[in-house]
């Protein structure tokens, strides 16, 4: 049975994918749908949802449009979503390999290495990150990947160690392959699926900690992201809280949507491997 | 039994407060003052140096001014709008070369040593001259202090000084400090910085960082019958929802300076028990301001800084930034200021089509994009409504074609890009006018003596005309001819927008009804609050 029709049997999986292409639809289509800059002056200041419905989701304290806020700001927490996680996967991936495969010293000092980045918080790396080199998507990026790469690392590296006592390794051993062609070309594909798994509670991790981010204020103040939008809401949060509840539903949606997507990926993944 | 006895005496004398509780608004009704008591007040801010004579700011003032006091302090009603506090009387010269002060009779320090001339004396020569950030300009002159007998101080200056200007300059330049506890001694460093002797009505008791400051009742004060209170409590709050809702639960019974966001101010005037009161900030007037760095090739184009003036609507600004509890601002020179003020300055009304026409002018035309050319925008953090100016100045400059880059900074960082590093090409700053433009006003756009001091002129801005009118007024005695250069000062800035004036506010003080006299003088959040008092 194929991956997809595995998946397929799993509701939550299902349910998380649709999530998933709406919100990628919308992130995608933002530009058409709202050419103008989300943060331009368009009407009234803290008109309430519903009530015009050129604006239907009300305006902000400066009067932006609520409704072209949520959605370029999808593309905020998407992209630094989907790019925090590969950065991190490729980055854990890669060093858990090597540990694994290399053993010995090396794999002492870079599980140590792991280690010590363990220990910080990720949240905590990430800000102290983003204030001292900057505030910009790039650096954001690269902020919350290096407090998400060790979980990766880890799992590479069990899978690594399991995976290197087998036959077809031996058997590439045999035949002179490089030890690096070994590890990334044999080893690696065979050891990324459930490193994959783990991915889709990185993205939803990641999504989470832009938004606290860009709740303190150490986003890109340039453009829209979900967690600005709270905290810009928070001022007014007794009279208009519904500037703070709507960006925190996207938010929620979107880390229930991914969540549940990787739920049904992992599952689907680990039917296969009773299989075998 | 024995403890049946004991908590039935305490019912009884709780009892009994709880009658005498009761009793005591009905007192407070004939206005009344109620002595004792303790007022615990939101404080947004720990200031590390709480010397009101080096650091004379509005954030040290709040907690300082109650136990260290000035020579005379700011007044609704007094004459040229001063009220006697340290000094009784003062007088310049004609000359402008000394200026006598009365000082008054049996003050004591806190720590019970009398107050004299010499304390004045080595005050003004020893801290207020070379430390202060004021005192610096307003004193610069000063050559020496002659202290003829204990209660007589007379300041000679060595070029005129204008009286006119170290009368507006009392209340916040000559916070008095013991000599006994500073002479000889590294006084930025003096541990009596942080606990503070002073002659005010209260002393300075406790600091518990992060949790309070903690005054308590001067029994030696020289106001007979002050203070009423017994105590004030600052509790730090930093976090400005927690004013309104700490407001509300009774945990504190004030909130000054704008503690509470603007937005919750029309909810919270209608909770019982809770008054929004916008007087008392009148001598502390707050300016919008968007400075300009000249080193940027565009902006040194004087039909680029009168397009940017023109792109901005100060109508929005004060409807929806500010919620109307501000003013839109006609120049460099603040609306109550009636001294100095010029209405009939050049004026920059919000002209979109205008704006464009002199861009164009100035050879800077729209790429295919539809951008003229782009810049740094640094709104500085220190207000909610300055950084949401600088999210409305991007979004305005848009409209005429200017992409405004934002860079949002903490604020030791902003001060560093804007005052040390000049690495900006347009601010929003929030300079304060201090009652007389040579204060803290004519140092925004003097050309710069030093690099790094905040709200000054680091925009490399340089008008030798300005200059001089600025140098001239420092030393003219007489206040006519004086106000005349300011009002020659309005124009020539109006004229060549050195920075653009947005708007002008004053702060907001949210208190119980059960607090009295509150916001009674134009400085009222940082004066010595001697007569405040509160229902028992």
């Amino acid at each position: 049975m194929s991956l997809i029709a595995r998946f397929s049997r799993s509701p939550e999986g299902l349910f998380g994918a649709a999530v998933l292409a709406v919100l990628i639809a919308v992130a995608l289509a933002a530009p058409l749908l709202f050419p103008r800059d989300p943060l331009s002056i368009v009407g009234p200041a803290l008109t309430a949802p519903f009530t015009d419905w050129a604006l239907p989701l009300g305006t902000d304290r400066l009067g932006r449009n609520v409704l072209a806020e949520l959605a370029h700001g999808s593309r905020a927490s998407l992209l630094v979503g989907f790019a925090a996680t590969l950065a991190a996967i490729l980055i854990g991936a890669s060093v858990g390999t090597i540990a694994g495969f290399a053993g010995g010293l090396v794999d002492e000092v870079l599980m140590r290495v792991v280690d010590a980045f363990q220990t910080v918080p990720g949240f905590l790396l990430a800000l102290a990150f983003v204030s001292v080199i900057g505030a910009s998507l790039p650096v954001v990026v690269l902020a919350i990947a290096l407090g998400a790469w060790t979980g990766p690392a880890r799992l590479a590296r069990a899978e690594v160690l399991s995976l290197r006592e087998r036959d077809y390794v031996a058997a590439a051993r045999v035949i002179g392959m490089h030890p690096a062609e070994i590890a990334f070309r044999e080893i690696l594909p065979n050891a990324l699926a459930p490193v994959l798994a783990l991915s889709a509670v990185i993205v939803a991790g990641a999504i989470l900690t832009e938004a606290a981010l860009s709740f303190l204020g150490l986003g890109d103040p340039n453009i829209v992201t979900w967690g600005s939008m709270i905290a810009e809401g928070r001022a007014v949060l007794r009279s208009s809280p519904f500037l703070s509840i709507i960006p925190g539903l996207a938010l929620v949606v979107t880390v229930l949507g991914v969540y549940l997507f990787g739920e049904g990926l992992s599952e689907a993944l680990s039917r296969r491997q009773v299989r075998l | 039994m024995t403890k049946f006895l004991v908590s039935r005496r305490t019912l009884l004398s709780a009892s009994a407060a709880l009658l005498a509780s009761t009793a005591l608004p009905r007192l407070a009704f004939g206005q009344d003052a109620v002595k004792g008591g303790r007022l615990i007040v939101a404080a947004d801010s720990e200031p590390r140096n709480l010397n009101p004579a080096i650091v004379a700011s509005n954030g040290v003032f709040f907690i300082s001014s109650k136990v260290i006091e000035p020579l005379a302090e700011a007044s609704f009603d007094g004459e040229n709008g001063l009220a006697p506090r340290l000094a009784t009387a003062w007088e310049g010269s004609a000359d402008g070369l000394s200026a006598t002060f009365t000082l008054r009779e049996g003050v004591t320090w806190h720590d019970g040593k009398p107050f004299t001339s010499d304390d004045v004396a080595f005050s003004a020569l020893q801290v207020w001259k070379p430390l202060q950030n004021l005192g610096r300009l307003v004193f610069a002159n000063l050559e020496s202090v002659d202290t003829p007998d204990p209660l007589t101080a007379i300041f000679r200056f060595s070029k005129p000084t204008p009286f006119q200007l170290i009368r507006n300059a009392l209340p916040a330049t000559t916070s008095v400090l013991p000599k006994h506890l500073y002479d000889g001694t590294d006084i930025a460093a003096n541990p009596a910085n942080a606990q503070l002797v002073g002659t005010g009505p209260f002393k300075f008791t406790e600091y518990k960082p992060g949790e309070y400051y903690l005054l308590s009742r001067n029994e030696t004060y020289w106001g007979e019958g002050e203070p009423n209170l017994d105590e004030i409590l600052y509790r730090v709050l930093p976090d400005r929802a927690a004013a309104a809702s700490a407001l509300e639960a009774e945990e504190i019974q004030l909130a000054a300076f704008s503690a509470v966001p603007l937005a919750d101010l029309d909810r919270i005037s209608k909770v019982d028990g809770i008054e929004v009161i916008s007087k008392g900030y009148e001598g502390l007037t707050y300016q919008l301001v968007v400075e300009i760095n000249h080193r940027t090739e565009q902006l040194a184009n004087l039909k680029v800084r009168q397009a940017i003036a023109h792109a901005i609507d100060k109508k929005f600004v004060v409807d929806t930034i500010f919620l109307g509890y501000a003013k839109p601002a006609t120049g460099i020179v603040p609306q109550n200021a009636p001294e100095f003020y010029d209405a009939s300055v050049p004026q920059y009304d919000f002209d979109v089509d205008k704006a464009n026409a002199l861009l164009d002018e100035a050879g800077y035309a729209r790429s295919a994009d539809g951008t003229r050319f782009t810049l740094r925008l640094l709104p500085a953090p220190y207000f909610n409504e300055t950084t949401q100016f600088g999210a409305y100045l991007r979004q305005a400059l848009a409209v005429v074609g200017i992409d405004a880059q934002i860079a949002n900074n903490d604020s030791a960082a902003h001060q560093q890009a804007v005052y040390t590093d000049h690495a900006f090409d347009i601010a929003v700053a929030p300079p304060v006018f201090r009652g007389d433009p040579a204060i803290s006003t004519a140092i925004l756009v003097r050309t710069a003596t030093a690099e790094g001091v905040p709200f000054s002129n680091q925009g490399g801005y340089s008008n030798p005309a300005i200059d001089k009118i600025i140098d001239d007024a420092l030393v003219t005695v007489d206040e006519k001819a004086r106000t005349e250069l300011y009002n020659q000062f309005q124009q020539a800035v109006a004229e060549d927008l050195p920075l653009i004036n947005v708007a002008e506010w004053g702060f907001i003080t949210v208190a119980r009804t059960s607090v009295h006299n509150v916001s009674n003088n134009p400085r009222w959040a940082v004066s010595n609050w001697a007569d405040t008092w509160i229902d028992g």
